[in-house]
């Protein structure tokens, strides 16, 4: 080949390495001689190249302008739909007008007014429009519609890829001019413009391959506000995935997580599973067109999971709920329920909120912790653990960590006094005074410091207050009554004993009962006055008379006459409104007890491994469990299912959770384990936390 | 209180056991344990089972990481220091020891503070201890109990160093709660083992200008060597690169030569001739310099 004119013809000469060499036509190479082989060959290249970018470019501009097209012929579609419900406001408004017109008139008059035609307003024009409901805002959606809809939505939504906020801003857009934003209008106005919106947002997402998607972008109306967080928490949370979830979720692993996920079979929780796998759908949908949801089971089980896995499959055969709002068939993800299933809830709103993530670790304890309690006001708790001390954490003061999404908090103050493991704490109504009870037998009152104090400040000895000495042996449950300023304790000496603790003499009286072995928990019941409930190792379970000491009504525990510790109490809680009982028992039951009859109530196989503690939130809603099988449980107490379960705490030995606490005003719980840490969990928005551990899991 | 229904024996410290009997339960081998915080039970097992074994104790089972070892050990130690910390509670008031030290030569500064500061006793243990908690809970240095990072095995030496401290302090200050405190737990003999074995020792228990093993070892150590009479006294300055310069009176004797605080005549390092290698002059002989090894 003659190099010398290969530099001919074009200035640019591409490489012809790496590139396809597509077939060139050297026919012409013997024909002119000022055209040489390479040279040909070279601007063929060029040429292919140019094309090809050029070809490139066009479909991505077609591709932009199809989406354009698409988006504007949403926007029309959208538009119509606001002005035909304007239209049909307008024509409401008319025909009530008429009415009242027709009314004065008759008032005034004493005859009709001829108005001429005074139907009510046909609709009609709105039914043509396939994709909306027939009726007025106010009604609801119509089954059949709705499908046409959803057909429409996933039609759209494969035509294009469309992100969140986009839809964000059309969603608040069209609200806004409906006049409907989520305060302001009540819930259904909210959950019926959606389909109307849905009008509008269909063509602007695309239709992803399983139905839950598209489901599920229609859930993304529920609440709008949530999304807007989550680009914020994706980014910073984005090292919160947890290394043991794979890509390889199966489809019917997901199932049976939804089905935990939706055992809840509260109205509102409905609304907040599919919140979740709606978040998560849509976070598939903008970063891959398949749509597999990995994590969706996972993180419902919430931040705590090591084993996310592991408990639902369990939980699922537990609690073997039906649900009669279809949610049964929501779990199985079929196409044709999940729509009605969605729409049957009536209030979503807040629904999703009451979903706890973990938020923060404490960790300073070097021995298990067994038993926290929360500040009355401040977000502020107070720890003790088997290593003597009891520890003041301020959850506002928390450590960046970089690693996970869970704060790590520091204790500001360390109350040391106990000389042998603290095991039961209390604090008092005002926040001001803490009680702690311990197995060397006594019980510490404390002043507790401020919650702003430096860790390092000198040591103050005014902290600790006093000690109440009155049981010989360990102390091991301790309750306050906040109104009277009484404090009861209960120890292995087999004595329960009531203090005044500003009074001269604290020890106000004791009761014992030795035919019923140790007492293990006490509690104030706490829609009476002077009664208190003790429970005992023999899983009897008795109410007493402050005043008189004598048992009030002696709750049917068990048949059983022989004392045996497989089916011992652990610990009583007294509903603070209601006359019920509940007690955790070693034998993995709840069981539930009417205070004025001493019938149980309810009996549940509620853990995998002996119940611990129990916690009832402050409005008698909510049971909280901690189990010994690593699990924190959360009941509604309507019908005793359960809400949310999380894998929290490591064993030492064969425990694991020694304490569940509600905070009384804010919304926080915490849990105490023996694996020294004590964990808390807030309430936020859960969307953003799950969203993120999708996107983690299709990362990888 | 274990329960034994059977088959399955669970390790439980329920509600209502008695104070006598918790933790009892029988002991489990190391190998059968299984959770990820087998080492701390098997420490807790052993100390359970015979606290002035010590070297039983310190001793790890076959294939037990080092650096796990070291650091579950030094958090029991902490754990079981809190002891100490109580009794001192109240009887070291800030008045009376307004500085943290151990014998008139040494101010120690406590490092809990951004910059050092002189805390009375009292704060100063307290905030050594609550400093090492969270130290070693800290989730940057210690983010796992199973396996212990490199670079955070050289925290647990400056961990040692000040938590030591706190033993000599009680020891010179406030001898009476230290030794009902070491009879009961035998903790700083336990602690001395620990910081000689771990190889922190130098630094440990130098910079504490104490030996409170010699102390406490049936206290054979401090006195002087047998048969011993002391033939000639002289005033002398020690080198020490620890601790600079101080006064010494060095006393060679018919059967060692022992050197002897000035300030309360106390012993404080005796050698029996038999210890002894050989005598050379030293470099500058003409001072009078002897090396003997």
């Amino acid at each position: 080949m003659e190099d010398n004119s290969s530099q001919n013809h074009n200035g640019q000469l591409d490489p012809s390495g790496g590139g396809n060499v597509s077939n060139k036509q050297n026919d012409d190479g013997s024909q002119r001689t000022q055209y040489s082989i390479p040279g040909i060959l070279h601007f063929i290249q060029h040429e292919w190249a140019k094309f090809e970018l050029e070809r490139s470019q066009w479909e991505v501009e077609r591709a932009e302008l199809q989406a354009r097209i698409a988006f504007l012929q949403g926007e029309r579609k959208g538009q119509e739909n606001v002005k035909s419900d304007l239209v049909r406001r307008i024509k409401m408004l008319e025909y009530a007008l008429k009415q009242e017109r027709a009314k004065f008139h008759k008032l005034k008059y004493g005859t009709e007014l001829q108005q001429g035609d005074m139907k009510p307003p046909v609709f009609d024009d709105v039914v043509t429009d396939a994709k909306l409901e027939a009726d007025a805002p106010f009604t609801s959606v119509s089954n059949i519609s709705w499908r046409q809809g959803r057909q429409l939505l996933r039609q759209y939504l494969q035509e294009i890829g469309y992100a969140d906020t986009i839809l964000d801003v059309r969603s608040n857009r069209v609200r806004s001019l409906l006049g409907l934003n989520n305060n302001a209008e009540c819930e259904e106005n909210l959950n019926n413009s959606s389909p109307a919106v849905n009008g509008n947002e269909s063509s602007n997402k695309r239709a992803s391959e399983t139905q839950e998607a598209a489901v599920m972008a229609n859930f993304e109306f529920l609440s709008p506000d949530v999304d807007m967080d989550d680009d914020d928490d994706m980014s910073d949370d984005l090292d919160d995935q947890q290394d043991d979830e794979t890509d390889d979720v199966k489809t019917a692993k997901r199932k049976n997580k939804c089905l935990m996920m939706n055992e809840g079979l509260a109205d509102d929780v409905d609304a907040e599973a599919e919140e979740v796998l709606n978040e998560l759908n849509l976070l598939t949908e903008s970063e891959d067109a398949q749509n597999e949801l990995r994590a969706p089971g996972g993180s419902p089980s919430m931040g705590f999971a090591t084993s996310s896995r592991r408990p639902m499959g369990a939980l699922g055969d537990d609690e073997g709920l039906d649900s009669s709002l279809g949610l049964g068939e929501l779990a199985q993800l079929t196409v044709n329920n999940e729509a009605e299933a969605a729409y049957d809830i009536a209030s979503s709103k807040e629904a999703y909120r009451k979903m706890w993530n973990a938020k923060y670790t404490l960790r300073s304890h070097f021995d298990g912790v067994r038993a926290l309690a929360f500040h009355p006001t401040e977000p502020v708790l107070i720890t003790a653990s088997e290593d003597h001390t009891l520890k003041l954490w301020n959850l506002q003061k928390t450590v960046p960590a970089k690693k996970s999404a869970s704060l790590d908090v520091e204790p500001l103050y360390t109350f040391r006094s106990h000389t042998g493991p603290v095991l039961c704490l209390t604090m008092s109504g005002t926040g001001e005074q803490c009680y702690s009870g311990g197995l060397d037998g006594l019980i510490q009152c404390w002043n507790l410091p401020s919650p702003n104090i430096d860790p390092y400040d000198s040591f103050d000895p005014s902290v600790l207050t006093g000690s109440l000495v009155g049981h010989t042996d360990a102390v091991w449950g301790l309750s306050i009554h906040n109104q009277r300023m009484q404090l009861l304790s209960c120890g292995a000496d087999g004595l329960v004993c009531l203090w005044s603790p500003q009074n001269k003499v604290p020890l106000l009286s004791t009761f014992s009962s030795p035919d019923d072995g140790q007492p293990t928990s006490v509690d104030f019941v706490h829609n009476e006055t002077n009664q208190m409930v003790t429970a005992y190792n023999s899983s009897h379970c008795v109410i007493y008379d402050l005043e008189t000491g004598k048992p009030v009504t002696r709750l049917e525990t068990s048949q059983a006459e022989n004392i045996s510790q497989d089916k011992q109490i652990n610990r009583v809680v007294t509903h603070p409104t209601l006359p019920l009982t509940v007690t955790a028992h070693e034998d993995r039951h709840i069981r539930f007890f009417d205070n004025v009859s001493g019938k149980m109530v309810h009996s549940m196989v509620a853990h995998l491994d002996a119940v611990t503690s129990l916690a009832i939130d402050p409005n008698g809603l909510y049971l909280l469990s901690g189990s010994h099988d690593c699990s924190i449980r959360l009941w509604n107490l309507d019908n005793k299912t359960c809400v949310q379960e999380i894998t929290a705490h490591r064993k030492k030995f064969d425990e694991s959770i020694y304490d569940v606490a509600f905070h009384p005003s804010k919304p926080y719980i915490a849990s105490a384990g023996a694996d020294a840490l004590a964990k808390a969990a807030g309430k936020a928005c859960c969307s953003g936390l799950f969203k993120v551990k999708l996107s983690r899991g299709i990362v990888k | 209180m274990k329960m034994a229904d059977g088959v399955t024996m669970l390790r439980r410290n329920r509600p209502g056991t008695k104070a006598a009997d918790f933790c009892r339960w029988p002991d489990q081998p190391f190998e059968e344990m299984e959770s990820t915080l087998v080492v701390q039970q098997y420490i807790q097992q052993q100390i359970c089972h015979d606290p002035m074994n010590v070297t039983q104790i310190l001793t790890p089972p076959e294939s037990q990481d080092e650096g796990v070892w070291k650091y579950e050990h030094l958090r029991q130690f902490c754990l079981e220091l809190n002891g100490l910390a109580v009794r001192l509670q109240a009887e070291c008031h800030p008045e009376a020891c307004t500085q943290m030290t151990a014998t008139e030569q040494w101010i120690f500064l406590c490092a809990a503070h951004k910059t050092p500061k002189e805390c009375p006793a009292i704060d100063y243990t307290r905030h050594t201890l609550d400093g090492a908690a969270c130290l070693l809970n800290s989730n940057k240095y210690f983010p796992s109990r199973v396996s212990i990072k490199d670079s955070s095995v050289a925290k647990l030496g400056s961990v040692c160093r000040r938590v030591y401290r706190i033993f000599s302090h009680a020891y010179f200050h406030h001898r009476a709660i230290f030794d009902e405190f070491e009879n009961t737990t035998y903790l700083c003999r336990r602690f001395t083992s620990f910081v000689i074995k771990v190889g922190c020792a130098d630094f440990t228990l130098n910079s504490s200008c104490f030996r409170p093993d010699r102390a406490i070892h049936g206290g054979s150590e401090m006195i002087p060597v047998k048969d011993n009479e002391d033939e000639s006294c002289f005033l002398v300055t020690k080198h020490s690169p620890w601790r600079g310069k101080y006064k010494r009176i060095f006393s060679i004797g018919t059967a060692g030569v022992t050197t002897y605080n000035p300030t309360n005549m106390e012993i404080t390092n005796r050698w029996p001739y038999s210890d002894f290698m050989g005598a050379l002059p030293g470099p500058n002989a003409n001072h009078g310099q002897v090396s003997l090894a």
